[in-house]
């Protein structure tokens, strides 16, 4: 006879491993996007099946924090701090309206090259070296537009 | 024991108990306090603020909906703080509204609406940004407008808690956030399956029903609650109907079985009711009019004619068939559509009137194994337990041959509910990947047709782990040593050898069995639909005995009935070996009491059963057939043969509300009438017998069914040619019903397990589950508790036998047949339901992956599929839910129909056809 068995056994699924799928999403969708940069549909479907949650759960816990990305990203993502302390000295708004003038992006955008991608975040715990700015991961304080003229051309020259 | 508290709501004291909310408290007194996100049948989720209560020694304010219950709290509801603080969330959610009551579909059922009138709220007390969503109206069934939605989240609750399928989510947040479908896409590309429960608890018109715009204000509608017409679970729904119309239906918030809940057939696939087929003039053969003979198989044109002259031809003609053949050359399909009552008729016709035991219908090809093979075992051939029970109490399912989400669909939500909710463990043995087996701890994707090498195996191992139920067997069985010298014969290496069931999958399912109680073992047509049907579901009645799970809650034998009155045909006697109530025909006493009853003589012969009827008019022994809502010609096996006999038949009588695939072979045609056209009473799976209520006048031309058997009944007991004699003085020989009830209360006097079933009762809102007693008693929800029906249960000691027809050289690949979540049955209702032809709109051959491959099948590629009887040609739907070499198709389109390769072998015990499993070969068309 032709059958081959595909017999499979899925998890049990009870509350308790639920609660624990559902308590490592924030967790997994991190390591997606750092693997992938954003997160895409296929990420999120892979998340999903990898913790058996409906693609809905995740795409929606996704959608819900903005550190999240659901569309690609520049390689270098400049986040220009629009906080209190930021904002007192100055920083803040001609900050981000010079990163988008000399980018011709708007904040939420990514240039062209798929290089840089300009956003504007809330409050980088760099009060006392304001204004502050970060580069994925990177901090970047007391910037000037000198600064931001040499910090985007080093990084120019970093992606060539 | 549950503790009970002490609260005080606006001055008044009342018991609550710990564990519920101050919502559900006041709720419970009849205190009302606003809401909008909760909803009783749904978990609390504390949203909308709507609900907000004043209560003492807070700091804040509390929701209702959330805040537990304790000794001494003092609520106060309408506090001016509470009414400001509502007035206030209001506002700010009117803020956001589109202004359009009066001409939104929700006016008059939303209760946004409500809390505005109750409150004042005029919506220009905040100005500023407005959502200006699309309107997404992309499927056929639901209208999603985002503007009108408040983010309460019922309608993502239902899809979770309530279906199981969890389709819709919140995206996005705060101002941004809006409902979305699967991963943000459209309902119909996510795993939505149109239940509809999101448009049930949608508290404005957010989500609203297609069908309902622009048809009529909810005061403007008529209200009806009757009985859904699709499946055996049985579903109470609300028919709101205007200008004789259904315009929307609901279902019944408090139904026992689907607490206002339905699947998308039951909720949006009634407008076949007004379908432009409809019957509506009796029509005859040109022949009959002429007083002619019918010219071989060609039946000739057909005449329109009224009511009196076809009903006289059909009275003639069976007349004269009875005189020239004799009474056992008519044959009778009952329906299991149709009511009881009308059931009851066509039974009294058949044997009363007629004077032969030839009546069967449809149950023969859906469970008549079961029914045959449980009143062997148990000596009772019904669905043991009741929904509630099984789905509430069980820890195991053991769900075999039953694709219950699909086909008995809220049955399936429930299933979803016990894994998802109360973690019971679900096991699947089905050789398809079932949609339950996302849900399932354990799926055993056995080989069609190997069932009983399957059961004796998982025993095999219970009975080795002694974990046998020694106390049950010994008090309540016999038969045990011989059926367990037989399951020796079963270890796991043979079983997996036969089944493809891998060895450690076997012992981690028989370990669940034997070591969790209850256990309800649920099936459907993959176990009866087998040559070996008998034998199939006298294994499972075997496993139960031996687990000790018959007679409790949360366990029991639970065949899943198909047809919403499949129960109440074969109970009213819709079968050739029974009378109403399952009394043997074969009985002396029983033919006395009927004989005595109806006053005529009473045949003590078996009949022929529908399977065996449909052959004999080939071979000339059955020469008419009356066939009531039956559609042989799409739902028996191998559909050129069935032709060909209907073909030979001499007279043929269909009565339907449809010109259905069989109607080219009748020669007269009577128009019933849809279910919610007539009132009578429906038994669902569980034994339970319910209301069924006229919502609508009946389509003028067509009349109830009943109504009809009456006429034809009336006409040959008054005919001068009728050379049967009835004794008008019998207590039950007239036919003279002026309504329904009526008919029951003859039902009541004749059929034991239906004696209390009076309808002032199921009026009054009571329904109850066989056997009713009396008119006090409240029925049986659980049957064999104590004892079996039959005193002890039969152990039975059974072989595997292997299917009928196995691929071979000719013919390589197994079909198995089924249905689909979207059309029922032979598709007669289903197909003439706009929403359902476009979410389904052509048959689909299932297809593996692998053997598309291997056929060089590539994305939407069509097949042809042959069996020795006949060929289909259909696209493929390349999916990993059928087995390697296995197709599965499914007969609810008539142009390519999985009937026409079906084999006719039958259970040579129930004469059930083997559906599930025959040889064909299949290649791909260009």
């Amino acid at each position: 006879m032709a059958i081959v068995s595909s017999n499979s056994t899925t998890s049990a699924a009870d509350p308790l491993e639920d609660g624990r799928k559902r308590a490592m999403l924030l967790a997994a969708l991190y390591i997606a996007q750092e693997q992938f940069g954003w997160l895409s549909e296929e990420a999120i479907r892979r998340v999903a099946e990898r913790l058996d949650l409906s693609v809905g759960q995740v795409k929606s816990t996704a959608s819900f924090y903005t550190m999240f990305k659901l569309q690609p990203q520049g390689k270098y993502r400049i986040q220009v701090c629009e906080g209190l302390s930021c904002y007192l000295v100055g920083g803040a708004d001609p900050i981000i309206e010079y990163v988008s003038a000399k980018l011709g992006i708007q904040p939420g955008e990514t240039t062209a090259d798929g290089l840089f991608t300009l956003e504007v975040v809330q409050c980088l715990a760099a009060c006392g070296t304001a204004p502050a700015l970060k580069v994925n991961d990177e901090l970047y304080e007391n910037m000037t537009f000198t600064a931001i003229d040499q910090l985007i051309e080093r990084l120019q020259e970093q992606a060539e | 024991m549950i503790e009970k508290a002490t609260i005080t709501i606006d001055g008044k004291k009342i018991q609550a108990r710990y564990g519920q909310t101050v919502l559900q408290a006041a709720r419970e007194h009849g205190i009302y306090i606003p809401v909008l996100c909760d909803h009783p049948a749904l978990p609390p989720e504390g949203a909308c603020r709507i609900c907000l209560v004043e209560i003492e020694r807070q700091r804040t304010l509390q929701p209702a909906c959330t805040f537990p219950v304790s000794e001494g709290l003092v609520i106060h509801t309408h506090s001016p703080k509470v009414m400001e603080a509502r007035k206030f969330s209001l506002e700010l959610l009117i803020s956001d509204h589109p202004l359009d009551c009066m001409t939104c579909e929700a006016t008059g059922n939303c209760l946004l609406q409500d809390l505005a009138y109750e409150y004042g709220i005029t919506g220009d007390r905040y100005q500023g940004e407005k959502h200006s969503y699309a309107i997404d109206a992309s499927n056929p069934f639901i209208v999603v407008d985002r503007n009108k939605c408040i983010l309460c989240r019922r309608c993502v609750r239902a899809c979770t808690y309530i279906n199981g399928v969890e389709a819709i989510s919140v995206f996005y947040r705060g101002f941004n956030a809006y409902i979305g479908f699967g991963a943000d896409s459209t309902m119909q590309d996510s795993p939505c399956e149109f239940c509809g429960s999101c448009v049930e608890v949608c508290p404005t018109g957010a989500l609203w029903p297609k069908m309902t715009l622009g048809k009529g204000r909810p005061y403007q509608l008529q209200k009806v609650q009757t009985v859904c017409t699709y499946c055996g679970v049985g579903c109470q729904i609300e028919l709101q109907v205007r200008n004789n119309h259904i315009v929307n239906v609901v279902g019944v918030e408090n139904a026992p079985v689907n607490q206002g809940f339905t699947c998308v057939k039951g909720r949006f696939g009634n407008d076949f009711v007004h379908h432009a087929d409809r019957l509506t003039k009796p029509r005859v053969r040109k022949y009959l009019l002429e007083g002619g003979k019918r010219a071989g198989k060609e039946r000739g044109e057909w005449i329109e004619v009224d009511w009196d002259t076809a009903l006289e031809i059909v009275s003639r003609k069976l007349i004269e068939t009875r005189n020239t053949y004799g009474s056992d050359a008519v044959g009778l399909l009952t329906s299991a559509k149709c009511t009881n009552e009308e059931n009851y008729l066509m039974n009294k016709l058949a044997r009363q009137i007629i004077g032969t035991n030839n009546i069967d219908h449809c149950a023969r090809l859906c469970h008549s194994s079961t029914v045959a093979g449980l009143a062997i075992s148990f000596g009772s051939g019904a669905m043991s337990n009741s929904i509630e029970d099984v789905t509430q109490q069980a820890k195991v399912f053991f769900v075999i041959g039953s694709n219950t989400t699909e086909q008995h669909p809220v049955i399936g939500m429930k299933i979803r509910q016990a894994v998802r909710q109360r973690d019971a463990i679900l096991i699947v043995a089905d050789p398809r990947q079932i949609p339950l087996v996302d849900f399932a701890t354990l799926h055993l994707q056995h080989k069609p047709g190997t069932d009983i090498a399957l059961l004796n195996g998982l025993m095999y191992l219970i009975l080795k782990n002694g974990w046998e139920d020694k106390d049950f067997i010994a008090e309540r069985t016999e038969g045990f040593e011989e059926f367990k010298a037989v399951v020796e014969q079963y270890p796991p290496e043979v079983v997996s050898e036969i089944t493809g069931v891998p060895q450690e999958l076997l012992h981690e399912a028989a370990q669940i069995m034997g070591t969790h109680k209850p256990m309800a073992v649920i099936w459907a047509m993959g176990i009866t639909q087998h040559t070996t049907g008998v034998y199939n579901v006298m294994s499972l009645a075997n496993l139960q005995m031996l687990l000790g799970n018959m007679g409790i809650p949360g366990g029991g034998v639970n065949p899943l009935r198909g047809q919403n009155n499949v129960q109440g045909a074969c109970d009213m006697g819709g079968l050739p070996n029974v009378y109403p109530a399952y009394q043997p025909v074969t009985s002396e006493e029983a033919a006395k009491k009927f004989s005595e009853a109806w006053g005529a003589p009473m045949s003590t012969k078996v009949g022929m059963t529908v399977t065996e009827m449909i052959p004999a008019a080939k071979e000339g022994k059955i020469k008419a057939l009356y066939i009531m809502a039956e559609d042989p010609m799409m739902s028996d096996p191998d559909t050129n043969h069935v032709r060909e006999c209907l073909e030979a038949c001499e007279f043929v009588v269909l009565q339907d509300i449809f010109y259905t695939e069989t109607a080219p072979y009748a020669d007269v045609l009577l128009p019933g009438v849809s279910f919610a056209e007539k009132s009578g009473t429906f038994t669902n799976t569980e034994r339970r017998i319910q209301l069924v209520r006229q919502a609508l006048q009946p389509l003028e031309g067509a009349r109830p069914d009943w109504q009809i058997l009456c006429e034809v009944a009336n006409r040959i007991l008054a005919s001068p040619e009728n050379g049967r004699k009835v004794d008008n003085q019998a207590p039950y020989a007239h036919w003279d019903y002026r309504q329904p009830s009526e008919i029951m209360d003859e039902i009541n006097a004749l059929a034991p397990s239906y004696a209390g079933v009076k309808y002032e009762r199921l009026q009054r809102g009571e329904t109850f589950q066989w056997p009713v007693k009396d008119e006090h008693h409240v029925g049986t929800p659980i049957l064999h508790v104590g004892k079996f029906a039959r005193g002890l249960g039969k152990f039975a000691a059974i072989e595997h036998i292997p299917a009928a027809e196995l691929p071979d050289e000719a013919y390589p690949m197994i079909l198995s047949t089924g249905r689909v979540l979207y059309h029922w049955h032979g598709g007669e209702l289903s197909r003439r339901s706009q929403g359902l032809l476009e979410i389904y709109p052509k048959p689909l051959i299932e297809v593996h992956p692998e053997d598309a491959e291997r056929l060089g099948l590539n994305g939407q590629r069509r097949v042809r599929v042959t069996s020795r009887r006949g060929s289909i040609v259909a696209e493929a739907w390349i999916t990993d839910r059928v087995l390697p070499g296995m197709v599965y198709a499914n007969f609810h389109f008539p142009e390519a129909s999985a009937n026409v390769l079906t084999h006719a072998a039958l259970d040579p015990i129930a004469k059930i056809p083997e559906y599930k499993v025959c040889a064909v070969k299949v290649e791909a068309v260009e």
